[in-house]
């Protein structure tokens, strides 16, 4: 009974809401990734986009990490509540598609000036964004991996402050110098860090694509972990802690890596792009930011976050929401949205606004993520990409501590990826 | 000698469970640079707190998590009592089903009944408010069965004997059983205060606005996984939000202590 005076309620709520007609109402989760005022930038953005355009109400909720955004996105959309847009991880495409979930924008593509802005972001991040000749997700946070090297520690090494390791070698032979250890033989300063904890799979990608192979299909069904040069990707990072002695053994942490950079514990680091703005604020010395080193070739995956649309939305909410998606990645808000974050404006033309090419001037550093695009490749993602990952991740962490070799680990989590993948290969 | 050896061991593990708390307080109150350096002369600073306080609307979320603490403890404490005393005390056909069923509901983890209860939350039309946060709490298995027990506990005499001077049920169980099961209340407020006190993830996907989130969920703007944690802040924005608690826990040590003692709560 009261279920049905609920739904009685419920009903009455709705017709009321398609009376008041004019105001589309668009419900956008968005997930908390980078430190600072972001919710108030967002606000703000929301704002802005409801004075130009009358009838449309933007409602951002915060909806934790990405880990957590995921869940909510999907634990609504079970109920049958779910956003109209949301910002998420761009490798939960498969999932999302799978609980048929979201739709492809391309329906929404009407005029000349909606196809055009769809052509206009880097090939690199829309890797991640199709999957069977459609677009699913339009780039929004996106980044990629990039090291940062300490000039002063550099200098006190006697190496050149301006030039970063451009090889797998190199960085093994800068390493060397630049760890320090004090008069009781601890390690003072390590050479290089490359973090290990949470989305160990993120920065392996970076090690297998330098060694020229790739972690996944294209379709999302069939994962090659086992590939000898996966294995041997895995075997050079595992090396810089066990063999050369450059970096801290065992798990490093992600969180707090950029926190050792600033305090001088570790002269080179590798971490997301979406930290510029945190290092330019924080460091008390010169800082370089470089491409990652080469393998047999330079390389690094793209990550971050993509828009997405869902399903069970009205067609003038879909049209809002586009609108809106549209408006939040113009050049110019792209531009600004990269300097106040460190995210890589995710369209070239965002490169050619006044803002942009000011901020390049005056911080170069800022360019490389961007020229590093034309290496980079699409984000580990397959479907059920959430177990599937976690196999990776736990061999990852199992040969970084040293309890399985990068064989045996590699080979135990192409196993597990096989057993999930299975049905999904028709 | 085994004295000297337990007093040692006690303060050992003393010193090691106040660690983290000491350097949270350690880290809020410096400047970032500190943050992982002891300098006993480091300046002290509310720089952290005020930008902690000023990131979220942190006023209205300890409003909120204070009406949602309260809320759920209330009903808890009325509806496991009432259920409690009729597991303990009457016979009816199918009680001991409906009493394995309820310590059943004790084996499931609540994170599992995310997607349905959020289901029913927006049939009842109640998604993002206090209430849709508390109810799927509000018949807490764990109380029932803890009251069960102490009610059980109590003398049947004492029962008899108030029924004789004319007591009717509900009277005999707010003057012989409430009263001698006191410390269990408290230990059992204080587990479920301080577990609704620090819930996340339900709390997060239920709800949407400021106007019902709580202080677990104002944290999250601090978990910026893209960038790397300001620890100073984290510390300052946790000390400020789990303080009451603490400052509770303080004040009623003795109280509390001894309700576990003889709740048999660990």
């Amino acid at each position: 009974m009261l279920k049905r005076l609920a739904l009685a309620m419920l009903a009455a709520g709705s017709l009321f809401a398609v009376q008041a007609g004019a105001q589309t109402e668009i419900s956008f989760y968005y997930p908390v990734a980078v430190g600072g005022p972001i919710t108030k930038i967002i606000d703000g953005y929301a704002a802005a986009f409801e004075k130009e355009n009358p009838g449309v109400k933007v409602k951002p909720i915060y909806s934790g990490t990405y880990q957590e955004s995921i869940v909510k996105a999907l634990t609504a959309n079970k109920a049958g509540d779910p956003p109209v847009l949301s910002v998420l991880l761009s490798t939960d495409m498969y999932s999302l598609i799978d609980e048929d979930a979201i739709v492809a924008w391309d329906e929404l593509l009407k005029t000349d000036s909606d196809k055009a802005w769809h052509k206009s972001f880097f090939p690199g991040f829309m890797e991640n964004s199709q999957t069977g000749g459609k677009t699913w997700g339009i780039p929004f946070q996106r980044s990629t991996i990039v090291a940062y090297w300490n000039k002063e520690a550099f200098k006190e090494a006697g190496l050149d402050p301006n030039k970063a390791p451009a090889s797998w070698n190199e960085m093994v032979e800068f390493g060397k110098k630049l760890t320090k250890k004090d008069a009781s033989g601890n390690v003072a300063q390590w050479g290089v860090q490359v973090p290990s904890s949470g989305f160990p799979y993120w920065l392996f990608q970076a090690f297998t694509t330098q060694n020229n192979v790739v972690l996944m299909n294209k379709d999302g069904t069939q994962t090659y972990y086992d590939n000898p040069a996966v294995i041997e990707a895995l075997q050079y990072w595992v090396d810089l802690s066990k063999k050369h002695n450059i970096m801290k053994p065992g798990i490093i942490e992600w969180g707090t890596t950029p926190k050792d950079f600033f305090e001088r514990k570790v002269a080179i680091m590798w971490t997301t792009t979406g930290n510029l703005t945190n290092v330019r604020s924080n460091a008390k010395f010169d800082f370089g930011v470089a491409m990652l080193p080469s393998g047999k070739r330079p390389g690094t995956p793209t990550g971050g976050g993509n828009f997405y649309l869902f399903k069970k939305s009205t067609p003038q909410q879909r049209e809002a929401a586009m609108r809106f998606a549209k408006w939040m990645t113009s050049p110019e808000r792209a531009a600004q949205w990269g300097i106040d974050t460190g995210y890589v404006a995710a369209r070239a033309d965002a490169w050619d606004t006044p803002e942009m090419k000011k901020y390049v001037q005056g911080f170069p550093q800022a360019a490389v993520a961007r020229d590093q695009l034309q290496y980079a490749v699409a984000e580990l993602s397959t479907h059920d990409n959430q177990r599937v990952t976690k196999a990776l991740n736990d061999g990852l962490q199992a040969a970084l501590t040293g309890s399985k070799t990068p064989e045996a680990a590699m080979k135990d989590a192409q196993r597990e990826a096989e057993r999930i993948l299975k049905p999904y290969r028709k | 000698m085994t004295r000297t050896l337990e007093t040692a061991g006690a303060w050992l593990l003393a010193v090691l469970w106040i660690l983290p708390l000491a350097y949270a307080l350690w880290a809020a109150f410096h400047p970032a640079e500190f943050s992982a350096r002891f300098v006993l002369t480091a300046p002290l600073t509310f720089a952290n707190f005020e930008t902690a306080w000023n990131a979220a609307p942190f006023a209205r979320y300890f409003l909120n998590t204070i009406m949602l603490v309260t809320l759920i403890l209330a009903a808890q404490l009325v509806l496991c009592t009432l259920a409690a005393y009729a597991f303990a005390r009457y016979e009816f056909p199918g009680r001991d089903i409906a009493f394995a069923l309820v310590l059943v509901q004790l084996m499931v983890m609540p994170d599992v009944l995310i997607v349905e209860n959020y289901r029913t939350m927006s049939q009842l039309g109640i998604l993002d408010s206090t209430l849709a946060i508390g109810l799927p709490y509000m018949a807490s298995a764990f109380g029932v069965f803890l009251l069960r027990q102490t009610f059980k506990s109590v003398p049947k005499e004492l029962d008899d004997a108030a029924r004789v001077e004319g007591a009717g049920p509900l009277q005999v169980l707010w003057k012989v059983y409430v009263p001698l099961a006191k410390p269990v209340y408290i230990a059992y407020a204080l587990v479920s205060v301080s577990y609704h006190w620090n819930n996340f993830l339900w709390p997060i996907i239920v709800t949407n606005t400021v106007n019902s989130r709580p202080l677990t969920v104002g944290l999250q703007v601090f978990a910026s996984t893209d960038q790397g944690i300001d620890w100073s802040i984290i510390c300052a924005a946790t000390l400020m939000t789990s303080a009451p608690l603490l400052v509770a826990f303080l004040l009623f040590q003795r109280q509390f202590v001894q309700s576990f003692m003889r709740a048999g709560i660990r």
